[in-house]
């Protein structure tokens, strides 16, 4: 499975659980993974394809987690999952609606040097709460693509799959430098012009 | 690896404070609503309505408008009596197999692959596990099973399981498959061992509630009512005796949502395409190997070799030994089968019990075996203990009430 | 608007006041071995326990949330008991209706043809009615008062002090 033909990348979904990641898996694939409102629906990996501009993704949706230190069978699978796919490239989704624990497990993605892309899902939710989740400043920051998205209308789901290409790796200590202010390396990566300011287009 | 998890929270907060506005939110209805379905003292009474709702919708779709009004005329006074004319030669083989007894006048007698076992897949239980699934998808997609999740919290800890295990126990009631993979969400192994053997054990699926409900209407409720207090005994002594921890965590408990009529179609067809295609050929398959079995004389010399134990422990009739061989195939034949019996009310609850308890029909097996071989051993030594012990004991509660 | 507020709260406090009668009145004919109590097009039956003494104890939780929530209905969490008392209502009277449509669409078991007529199956929605369905039409206004009511207070936009970053 893993030696597959040269053009073929692997994308692992990673995400709290409940964050809606199966359903952006089955927009993003077409497949038909089980989606419910509960935590933990997902225990066990599904793997999709996605065709995007020439290019085949093999797109893996994991059980939801918390963090990568597992506490139960199913984040087990998650963590594994990523110890298998070294050379995978992560889509982390985040809840818009609680953006803070899934970002304590994009920080915790990001330590371990992987390419990853950013999709802030349930925007509309967040919307009908009252809460702005500032996706261009967040990509700022984080230094890697950030895409909203709402899964269950499909919006944001055709940039996302855009997008994933331009997946990197974040570095962390660039994050921290530029969270305290030292916005020099800011004006480097909107050289690129295309993207609205993520770091270095390959 | 770099960060420790205070550091990483610094970072967390240091982000948000930049990229995450929160306005003014007001309440509404539907989060009030939320809040009272967890509280125990307005949550217990809507997890009965809940629960009643289920059950009331599920008997007069499946038992009243299709089984009842439509499947039981088609088969009975249609199908069978076609069959029987059309298919030649009654006394041979084949017609025993196919279409079984010459002489019966209703689907569940004939007990041919064609006719009981179309009749029991199509009539009775296809219809029953669509509402049923249809049910649990609105369950499943508004929100309802985290909180009642809550709900149960302090109750299963009593018996050793996280309130959470309330999940794998409602999917088990629609089939034990994914049940006993959705165990995966229980913390430790001694959690997802207690509840895959009470799954296994203790809860009936949808298919077999289908036919219980359309053979036994009115004993239903007991037999649900002992193997409710089956679990909960059970449950409290595995807890006992197993080793290791059983520790809180919090549920996340997510806000409720109307379902997406696209999500519920989409899932409610992919479960009944899948039983359609691993289940009915199941069934018609049953019924040919438990007459094969018939024909050859096994289950009578089976019934033969266990009726010490059947008649004078369990209390039931040696031809009971028939059915529970079909239960390893599916239950929901098993118990179509027990119904032909001859035998008195107490009886049939008391054999229908013990179908559903004694062992797992061979896809639960097999997902269980993929979950880890040494807890379908060790699942099995207690199965076998629990059928023993609960079964005598349905029979003695029936001979002190005067009824066995 | 005040007086409102209390014609209001005293419809409903009456109407959960029959709701418990009610809901009492089912387990009661049920315990009671009665033949089935009924007057003009209220009947109890009382003939199975699910029925009448499981679904009879959600109809009297019903009433009894209706009366918590009596005091203060322009509060949300009050406004909300209410509601979940209505609902309560809805789960007996919906599915006694669903009931009754499952059974008058087939013909029933003797006649030769499938479904029934469009008279046998308007005669299976006639009276008596189980009392959950009576209170359906009363309990449905509550829920109407209230979330009229809702819309009404929801209506400043908020946008206004919401922090437009994007
Ligand atoms: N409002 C809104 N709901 C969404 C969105 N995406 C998903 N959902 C809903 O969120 C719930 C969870 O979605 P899933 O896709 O099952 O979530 P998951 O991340 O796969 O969850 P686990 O498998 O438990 O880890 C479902 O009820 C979805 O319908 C979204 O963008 N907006
Ligand atoms: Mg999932």
């Amino acid at each position: 499975m893993k030696e597959q033909s040269n053009n073929t990348t692997t994308i692992l979904m990673v995400g709290n659980p409940n964050v809606g990641k199966s359903a952006l898996f089955n927009r993003l694939t077409g497949a038909n993974a089980v989606v419910s409102n509960y935590p933990g629906t997902t225990v066990d990996y599904t793997a999709g394809t996605l065709i995007e501009d020439h290019r085949t993704y093999e797109i893996i949706d994991v059980p939801g987690t918390y963090s990568l230190k597992p506490r139960d069978a199913a984040e087990m699978v998650a963590v594994r999952m990523l110890d298998e796919h070294r050379d995978a490239t992560v889509l982390v989704v985040l809840d818009a609606t609680k953006i803070e624990r899934g970002l304590y497990l994009a920080l915790e993605v990001f330590e371990r040097g992987i390419p990853c892309i950013v999709a802030l899902n349930m925007t509309d939710a967040a919307h009908d709460k009252q809460i702005a989740v500032d996706a261009a400043g967040l990509q700022r920051i984080l230094g890697v693509p950030v895409i909203a998205t709402t899964a269950i209308s499909g919006e944001g789901v055709k940039h996302l799959a855009d997008m994933i290409r331009k997946a990197q790796a974040a570095d962390i200590s660039a994050i921290r430098s530029r969270l305290n202010g030292q916005e020099q390396n800011r004006r480097s990566m909107a050289g690129c012009g295309g993207c609205s300011g993520c770091g270095g287009c390959r | 690896m770099g960060l420790t998890a205070d550091e990483r929270w610094d970072i967390i907060d240091a982000i948000t404070q930049r990229t995450v506005g929160t306005g003014t939110y007001r309440r509404t209805l539907g989060d009030a609503l939320g809040d009272l379905t967890i509280q125990p003292l307005t949550g217990i009474p809507v997890a009965l309505g809940v629960l009643y709702a289920f059950w009331s919708i599920f008997g007069s779709f499946a038992g009243s408008l299709v089984t009842d009004g439509f499947m039981v005329k088609l088969f009975d006074s249609s199908w069978l009596p076609w069959l029987q004319a059309a298919w030649p030669n009654p006394d041979s083989i084949l017609y025993y197999l196919f279409v079984g007894d010459p002489a019966a006048d209703n689907c569940f007698e004939a007990f041919g692959a064609l006719t009981s076992g179309l009749f029991v897949a199509i009539g009775v239980v296809l219809p029953a596990v669509l509402i049923f699934y249809l049910m649990m998808t609105v369950l499943e997609d508004s929100g309802y099973l985290p909180r009642l999740a809550v709900l149960m919290d302090t109750v299963l800890h009593k018996i050793g399981l996280h309130g959470y295990a309330i999940v794998p126990a409602i999917l088990g009631l629609g089939c034990n498959v994914p049940a006993v993979t959705a165990t995966r969400i229980l913390e430790t192994r001694k959690q997802r061992f207690i509840m895959m053997s009470l799954l296994a054990i203790f809860i009936p699926c949808g298919a077999q509630l289908g036919v219980m409900l359309e053979v036994i209407p009115e004993t239903v409720g007991l037999v649900m009512l002992y193997l409710i207090i089956g679990f909960g005994i059970f449950g409290f002594v595995l807890d006992r005796l197993i080793p290791g921890s059983n520790p809180e965590i919090l549920i996340d408990v997510p806000p409720y949502r109307w379902p997406a009529w696209e999500n519920v179609t989409r899932k409610l067809w992919s479960r009944t395409k899948g039983f359609l295609k691993e289940a009915v050929p199941f069934v018609l398959l049953g019924v040919l190997i438990v007459n094969v079995l018939y024909l050859t004389g096994v289950i009578a010399a089976l019934a033969d070799l266990f009726a010490p134990l059947f008649v004078t422990w369990f209390g039931v009739p040696k031809e009971t030994v028939g059915p529970l061989v079909a239960g390893f195939l599916r239950k929901d034949l098993a118990v179509a089968q027990l119904s032909t019996i001859a035998m008195t009310p107490y009886q049939m609850i008391t054999s229908v019990v013990l179908v559903s308890i004694y062992f797992p029909c061979v896809a639960t097996f097999v997902v269980m075996l993929r979950e880890g071989w040494r807890e379908l051993l060790a699942a099995i030594a207690v199965l076998i203990a629990v059928v023993f012990i609960y079964g005598g004991l349905i029979h003695a509660i029936g001979i002190l009430m005067g009824v066995a | 608007m005040n007086k409102n507020v209390s014609v209001f709260s005293l419809f409903i406090g009456l109407l959960g006041l029959a709701t418990l009668a009610s809901g009492l009145a089912d387990i009661l004919v049920w315990a009671g071995a009665d033949p089935g109590f009924s007057i003009g097009i209220l009947e109890i039956a009382g003939d199975d326990f699910f029925r009448w003494a499981w679904g009879g104890a959600i109809v009297a939780f019903g009433g009894l949330f209706m009366l918590a929530g009596l005091k203060n209905t322009d509060d949300l969490q009050q406004s909300a008991t209410v509601l979940l008392g209505a609902a309560m209502v809805w789960i007996i009277a919906g599915t006694d209706i669903f009931a009754r449509f499952c059974e008058s669409v087939p013909a029933g078991e003797e006649a030769p043809e499938f479904f029934n007529s469009l008279s046998g199956f308007l005669a299976g929605f006639a009276p008596p009615y189980p009392p959950a369905i009576l209170l359906l039409p009363f309990t449905l206004v509550v829920a109407y008062v209230l979330f009229t009511r809702r819309f009404d207070e929801a209506e400043p936009p908020s946008t206004a002090d919401f922090p437009n970053r994007l």
